[in-house]
């Protein structure tokens, strides 16, 4: 007779209990929060009723941080101090900069293969650093709207991130005290946002050109799977470059020569402010205050057309590499979303919808449609929307490879590649009693590894001494839903655990992300061991819920006399000590103790939901078929 | 798990070993896989359960690339029949297949030179695609009646055959680039 109610008194949590959700649009120029709330999706309001929280950060000298429009207020007045578009230089390295950055108005410290750090009157700040803050902003609103603690969050980046991009942003929601639920591709959210409401089946393009980035997804919608066929675009390419451009011309029109950050932030905000205005007129005053003196001329639509041309162009081009990349024809497109502020500008509309000959779909606001869509995911994700027919399929926005002799590249996983994914390769040592190897990661598609991005150098270490050519080193790379490399190696002959240690070529490493964790603690009079304390306590709960729900569906079936016992003891230990221990240790053991005795059964359970799901579907593969 | 990892690729889709298979089934059997395997599905149930999603889903990725691909598959299916296709030696070809391999490198090459290159990429593609098609179907009665090394030669053809269409593609687009400036 199995034992059902196990849990404490009052410490059971009910089966289908509320959790508080969020989806966070990080955007380079706007940044948005929302959750599902009685069923519905929404983005949530500042207390002016804004839902939109300007992407912008601003350093006092007395420490306070400002973030948001009151920040952005300060930017012409004190550049220095205000950091904008901070996205662009997420996971970048200070050599990066100079290909991306002569018009960013900040001053940098940090070496030239690491981390930059923007110098500020309150002290250096890694985009690392300035990001959580935004999402700090996005968090305290969304704690104080839905009234509670928060369980996770779903954080949109763009598809094309990379490994380091992607790694960096994590960091940020890891200082921000937020459990990242997923990393989840904008343009896949804007997908779901789309597809759920409507219940589209089909292929559909997604088009989102924001503040700095591009993204183009192909994506097949299949019975609330949404399975991304292929993605493309510019991590480096965006509505900001229109303001540039713009920017270029107001300088050569006006013939200015010398730059201070003041007059560089005047012109890009009257750029912005000429592009937003042409969006619904035929032309445009521009104005610059020079010296005293008032500078005017006319921007016409058509000139503006010709300014930003060639950026569109770059972006269809794109598109047609993702078409390709997919295997799919262009009139096999059912549908066409534009999602970025960006896509308001008319000249875009045109050229998209042209490219692909169907009229966009702008429907939902672009603004808000990211968020909307990750706070859907973040809701099924949270265990909220049990019913919930979605899953997302995602691939790899940039093929993976090592490098090899001569500086060439290797490609181990090529992009477009489902993931999660995982290749092993070979290596052997080339000497004679060699006991370690070097490996350098890159990412890209390009043939030289120089033209690629550096990801990260590792050494093989411990490497039994044999003859050359004896070892034989089998090196995994996993990559996870979030796009996440992670690498493990193995001597196969010896099966000894090769010890290795990957250090990142750019971002930070765990300690300096523990580093500024404490720092922030200080501050904020918190304690460094609490939130461990809290961190494991929380994982006690979700895997005492996981193995209950198991063991009540399927235990009595999989398991025999024997074997419920023990786990049902490693079960009860844990829920003693996650009462009792003041120790975050205590807790993680007792964890690893119940999940070794399942881990049989885990994979029993694995095993036996693919074969259901696999003999089920020979049975019913008729009506499935006819429903279709 | 050791039972599903050593499964192999058509075990685990629970579909016949063989080369003839139908994409569109496969998707849906591997839509339907995904929705049991994939983290996704695992995000509240403790690391153990997610680890071992990115793994069970990372097989079952595996799986369907390789066996939705034609070259791919019909490479694997030799490898199931215990041949060493990695480490082959043998790597002479049919001379008639590497003349007409020549003649269409030739006119691949000068694609550009021609009034309407587009087009001319069209109809080469076309060309290529019904070989292609030849070629599998060739591949598919060879390895039914398992002559296995008859049917590797016919899957390197397939090979290059996938590498001509890749070609053209390229092609195609730095031309419709180059169109647009």
């Amino acid at each position: 007779m199995a034992l059902l109610q196990i849990a404490e008194p009052g410490q059971s949590t009910a089966p289908h209990q509320h959790k508080l959700a969020i989806g966070i649009d990080l955007g380079t120029t706007n940044s948005l929060v929302a959750s599902v709330r009685s069923g519905e999706s929404t983005t949530l309001k500042n207390d002016d009723g804004n839902s939109i929280l300007p992407s912008v950060v601003h350093y006092a000298a007395d420490k306070t941080i400002t973030v948001g429009k009151a920040a952005k207020d300060q930017a012409i007045a004190d550049p220095h101090n205000t950091v904008v578009s901070v996205k662009r230089l997420m996971g970048r390295a200070t050599k990066d900069l100079k290909t991306l950055g002569e018009h960013l108005p900040y001053e940098f410290t940090g070496e030239e293969t690491g981390v930059p750090r923007i110098k500020t009157v309150a002290g250096d700040f890694s985009a690392i650093e300035v990001s959580a803050d935004i999402l700090k902003a996005l968090k305290m609103r969304a704690e104080k709207t839905l009234g509670g603690d928060l369980s996770g969050a779903v954080i949109t980046v763009p598809a094309y991130f990379d490994d380091a991009q992607r790694q960096a942003t994590k960091d940020a929601a890891k200082l921000a005290d937020l459990k990242v639920l997923r990393l989840l591709n904008e343009p896949t959210a804007a997908a779901v946002a789309y597809g759920l409401d409507s219940g589209e089946e089909g292929v559909v393009a997604i088009y989102d050109l924001g503040g700095g980035t591009f993204d183009i997804s192909i994506l097949r919608l299949n019975k609330g799977v949404f399975e991304v066929l292929s993605t493309g675009g510019d991590s480096a390419l965006g509505g900001d470059d229109f303001d540039l451009a713009v920017a270029e011309w107001m300088m050569a029109e006006a013939k200015i020569t010398e730059l201070t950050p003041s007059l560089n932030r005047q012109i890009i905000t009257e750029a912005c402010r000429a592009k937003e205005a042409l969006t619904g007129a035929d032309s445009v005053a521009v104005t610059l205050e020079l010296d005293g003196n008032n500078w005017q001329h006319e921007l016409s639509k058509e000139s503006f057309n010709d300014l930003v041309s060639s950026l569109v162009s770059k972006t269809l081009a794109s598109c047609r590499r993702a078409l390709r990349d997919a295997g799919i024809d262009k009139d096999e497109i059912k549908n066409v979303v534009l999602v970025g502020g960006s896509t308001r500008v008319p000249v875009v509309r045109e050229q998209v919808g042209q490219f692909f000959n169907i009229e966009p779909l702008t429907n939902i606001d672009p603004d808000e449609v990211v968020a909307l869509g990750a706070s859907l995911q973040a809701d099924i994700l949270a265990g909220n929307n049990q019913d919930g027919d979605l899953l997302l399929l995602d691939v790899l926005p940039l093929s993976l490879g090592i490098e090899t002799m001569g500086g060439l590249a290797e490609k181990i996983i090529h992009r477009n590649t489902p993931i999660p994914v995982a290749r092993a390769q070979d290596f052997t040592t080339y000497k004679d009693g060699q006991t370690a190897l070097a490996v350098h990661v890159v990412q890209g598609e390009r043939e030289l590894v120089s033209d690629c991005r550096s990801l990260a150098r590792f050494e093989l270490r411990g490497i039994p001494p044999m003859v050359a050519g004896a070892a034989r080193i089998r090196v995994t790379y996993q990559v996870d839903a979030d796009g996440l490399l992670s690498v493990s190696a193995k001597e196969e002959g010896s099966g000894v655990e090769t010890n290795v240690t990957v250090k990142p070529s750019y971002g930070l490493s765990d300690n300096e992300i523990e580093g500024m964790l404490r720092d922030s603690m200080e501050n904020a009079k918190e304690d460094m061991d609490v939130r461990k304390l809290r961190e494991e306590q929380v994982e006690a709960d979700r895997v005492i819920e996981a193995i209950d729900a198991a063991l009540l569906s399927d235990g009595e079936r999989l398991l025999s006399a024997d074997e419920r016992i023990r786990i049902d003891q490693s079960r009860i230990k844990l829920a003693e000590v996650r009462k009792t221990s003041e120790k975050a240790e205590i807790i993680k053991q007792a964890i690893k103790d119940l999940e070794k005795t399942c881990e049989d059964y885990i994979a029993r359970r694995m095993n036996q939901s693919i074969h259901d799901a696999m003999a089920g579907h020979k049975i019913d593969e008729y009506t499935a078929d006819k429903d279709a | 798990m050791s039972d599903l990892f050593s499964k192999n690729y058509f075990e685990i889709f629970n579909i016949p070993v063989s080369f003839d298979l139908d994409n569109a089934q496969l998707s849906v059997l591997y839509r339907e896989l995904q929705k049991e395997v994939h983290p996704d599905k695992f995000v509240n149930a403790g690391e153990q359960q997610s680890r071992l999603a990115v793994q069970v889903t990372s097989l079952v990725n595996q799986a369907f690339e390789t066996l939705k691909s034609p070259v791919n598959r019909a490479h694997y299916l030799l490898k199931l029949a215990g041949l060493d296709i990695d480490h082959e030696q043998d790597t002479t070809m049919d001379p008639m297949f590497l003349m007409e391999q020549m003649e269409l490198r030739e006119e691949i090459e000068s694609v550009r030179s021609k009034a309407d290159p587009l087009d001319e990429i069209d109809r080469l593609m076309k060309q290529v695609k019904k070989m292609l098609a030849d070629v599998m179907q060739s591949y598919s009665s060879a390895y039914e009646k398992e002559k296995y090394s008859e049917a590797h030669e016919w899957s390197r053809k397939m090979q290059f055959l996938n590498k001509n269409t890749q070609e053209l593609d390229d092609i195609a687009v730095a031309i419709e680039d180059e169109l647009l400036g």
